[in-house]
C-alpha cells in the first residue's frame, strides 16, 4: 500500500537541514475584531514542541486551532504572546517552517506541472543547477510515490495524489518544522489512512518536528506523541495527553490496541462533553 | 453509438449553408432578382478582392488600420491592466476609482469622437485615443476581478515558502489573473475593431473603414463590399491569433473549471 520510499538523499543536501526544530509558544492570545465587535478566539495558550516530536492539536470545531497554527507560521499576527523557533523570536515567515494546507487543490499552482510545483518550494532559496533541482524534485516525488507524474498538471491528478504532491513539496523545502492544518480531512477515508501512514514514514525518516491540527481524534492518537486538547472558544489549553503508543505504529493493529482505544475514548469524552454554563454564552458568538 | 460523425463531415455541413446562401445571391444578382449595381454577385466581389490584393492597393489601408489598432489596443490594455492591478490589490485605490469608472464605463466611447476631435483634430491621434478608450474598460473590470479572485490559500502557500511579495506578484497573482485579463482583452478586441472602422469612416484619413465609405461614395459598390470582405478576414485572423494566445497562456484554466 505504501509507495516506495527513497533511500537517504543521494545528493547529500538533506542530511544538513532536516533535524527537527524546537517550537515554543508563549501566552498566545488572539482577538478578532469585526463588525460584531471583538471576538476572543484564543485566550492564552502556551506550549512547547520538542525537536523531532509529533504533536497533535485537537479541539471542537471553531475553537481557533487553525488560527493557532497560522500564528505559529507567521501568517496571522497574535494579539498577544510570542512564538519561538529554536531560540529565535519568530516574526513574519520563518525559514525552515512549512505549512501544509487543508485545501490541497487550492494550494497547488494549476499553471505549473507537478515538478515545477515541487521546485516552487526551494528554488528561490537554494541556488541549485537546473539538473540538481530536478534531482531533488525527483527524489521527493519518489518518496510520495509519484515519480511518474512529474510532468502532469495538478488538475490531472486525483485528490489523494494532489495532496501527495503538496506533501512532497513541503518536504522538498526540507523544513525543521512541518505544520499541518487538517491535511487529510478532504480526502476519502481509505486515502486518509494511506496518507497518514505516509506522513508517519516520512517523519520517521526525516525527524522534522510535526504539529498537526485536526478534529479527527483517531488521527491525532494514531500519529502523535502528545495530543494537546483545546477548549471551546475562546481557546485555552485544557489538557495535554501523552499517547505513549509504541512506534512504529501499524496501520491496522495500532488502531485496534487497547491503549489506542482507551486514549480515543478519553479524548472523545473530553471533546464531546457538554459545554458548561459559562461557555454557553460564548458559543453564540462562534462562527 | 452515433459517435463517429467525422470532423470533416461536421465542417462540410457547416459550410453547406453559407455556400447555399452565396449561390442564391449569385443567381439573384445575375438574373436581375436584385440590382447588381447595389448588390453585385459574390463572384464579382471576389475578383475585386483579388485585384486589390494583386495590385497592392490593399497594403496602405490595411497597414493603416492594423497599426492604429495595435497602438490603441496596446495602450488601452496596458493602462487598464496597470490600473486594474492597483484597484484589485488596494482597497483604498479601489474605493477612490470605482465610482468614477462606473460613471464613465457606460458612455459609448464613439460618442466622444466629436468632442475629442476639437482638440485632437481628425486623424490618427483621435483614432488611437478612441480605440484605447474603448478597449480600456472591459480589460480594467476583468483585471480587478481576476486579481481580487486569487485564492488567499495560494498566496499563503507562497508566503510560507518564503517568496517575496514581488515574486508573489509575478509568479502567483499575474498567472492566476491571466485568464480573466485575457477574457477582458478578447471583449476589447472585438470592440476595438468596430471602433477603428468607425473612427476611420468619420475622420476620413485612410484605412479600411475609410475605403469602404469612399468606394460607396463613388458608387463602386463591389469595391465597398470587397473592403468589407477584407475587414471580415482581418477580424477572423485577429480572433484566431487571440484564441491561440489564450490557449497557450491560460491552458490550465479551462480544464480546471470542468
Amino acid at each position: 500500500m505504501n509507495p516506495a520510499r527513497g533511500q537517504p538523499s543521494p545528493t547529500g543536501i538533506l542530511s544538513s537541514g532536516m533535524a527537527g526544530g524546537r517550537v515554543r509558544i508563549e501566552a498566545i492570545a488572539k482577538v478578532f475584531t469585526g463588525i460584531g465587535g471583538h471576538v476572543p478566539a484564543i485566550q492564552s495558550v502556551s506550549l512547547a514542541v520538542e525537536p523531532g516530536e509529533f504533536l497533535a492539536i485537537v479541539g471542537p470545531s471553531g475553537c481557533g486551532k487553525s488560527t493557532l497554527l497560522q500564528i505559529i507560521a507567521g501568517l496571522v499576527q497574535p494579539t498577544d504572546g510570542r512564538v519561538y523557533l529554536g531560540e529565535q523570536d519568530v516574526t513574519g515567515q520563518p525559514a525552515h517552517m512549512v505549512y501544509l494546507f487543508q485545501q490541497y487543490s487550492k494550494s497547488l499552482l494549476p499553471w505549473m506541472n507537478v515538478a515545477d510545483n515541487v521546485m516552487f518550494a526551494f528554488r528561490h532559496r537554494v541556488s541549485l543547477s537546473r539538473s540538481a533541482a530536478r534531482d531533488r524534485c525527483r527524489e521527493y516525488l519518489a518518496m510520495v510515490g509519484l515519480s511518474d507524474f512529474a510532468d502532469h498538471y495538478p488538475w490531472q491528478l486525483s485528490g489523494g495524489m494532489q495532496q501527495r504532491v503538496t506533501i512532497a513539496r513541503a518536504l522538498a523545502a526540507e523544513p525543521k518544522v512541518l505544520l499541518m492544518d487538517e491535511p487529510f480531512s478532504s480526502v476519502d477515508a481509505l486515502t486518509r489512512i494511506d496518507l497518514q501512514s505516509l506522513i508517519l514514514d516520512l517523519w520517521n525518516e526525516r525527524r522534522f518536528t510535526a504539529v498537526l491540527v485536526t478534529h479527527d481524534v483517531d488521527e491525532a492518537v494514531f500519529l502523535a506523541d502528545r495530543v494537546a486538547v483545546l477548549s471551546r472558544r475562546p481557546a485555552v489549553l485544557s489538557e495535554v495527553i501523552e499517547t505513549g503508543l509504541p512506534r512504529p505504529r501499524r496501520t491496522i493493529e495500532t488502531r485496534e490496541s487497547p491503549a489506542f482505544l482507551s486514549l480515543r475514548h478519553r479524548l472523545l469524552q473530553h471533546l464531546l462533553a457538554r459545554p458548561e454554563e459559562s461557555h454557553a454564552v460564548s458559543r453564540g458568538a462562534h462562527c | 453509438m452515433r459517435y463517429p460523425v467525422g470532423r470533416t463531415a461536421k465542417f462540410l455541413l457547416g459550410l453547406a449553408f453559407p455556400a447555399l446562401l452565396l449561390a442564391a445571391w449569385e443567381l439573384a444578382s445575375r438574373n436581375g432578382g436584385v440590382n447588381p449595381v447595389f448588390v453585385p454577385p459574390p463572384s464579382a466581389i471576389a475578383v475585386t478582392v483579388a485585384n486589390l490584393v494583386v495590385t497592392g492597393r490593399i497594403i496602405g489601408p490595411l497597414l493603416h488600420t492594423v497599426s492604429l489598432l495595435a497602438a490603441g489596443y496596446t495602450i488601452g490594455c496596458t493602462v487598464a491592466i496597470a490600473t486594474g492591478v492597483l484597484m484589485g490589490s488596494s482597497r483604498r485605490v479601489f474605493n477612490l476609482l470605482e465610482p468614477l469608472t462606473e460613471l464613465l464605463r457606460p458612455i459609448p466611447k464613439v460618442t466622444l469622437l466629436p468632442v475629442l476631435a476639437l482638440f485632437l483634430g481628425l486623424g490618427s491621434a483621435l483614432e488611437v485615443t478612441l480605440i484605447a478608450l474603448s478597449s480600456f474598460f472591459p480589460v480594467l473590470i476583468n483585471t480587478v476581478q481576476g486579481v481580487r479572485g486569487v485564492d488567499p490559500t495560494i498566496i499563503n502557500v507562497a508566503r510560507t515558502f518564503g517568496h517575496s511579495p514581488r515574486a508573489i506578484w509575478w509568479r502567483i497573482m499575474f498567472p492566476a489573473a491571466a485568464p480573466f485579463i485575457l477574457a477582458g482583452m478578447r471583449i476589447s478586441l472585438g470592440i476595438a475593431l468596430v471602433v477603428v472602422v468607425l473612427s476611420e469612416m468619420l475622420s476620413g484619413t485612410g484605412g479600411l473603414g475609410d475605403m469602404v465609405l469612399r468606394a460607396q461614395r463613388s458608387f463602386v459598390a463591389k469595391e465597398s463590399y470587397a473592403w468589407v470582405v477584407i475587414l471580415a478576414i482581418l477580424g477572423l485572423c485577429l480572433t484566431a491569433l487571440f484564441s491561440w494566445t489564450e490557449r497557450h497562456l491560460a491552458f490550465w484554466s479551462a480544464p480546471q473549471t470542468k
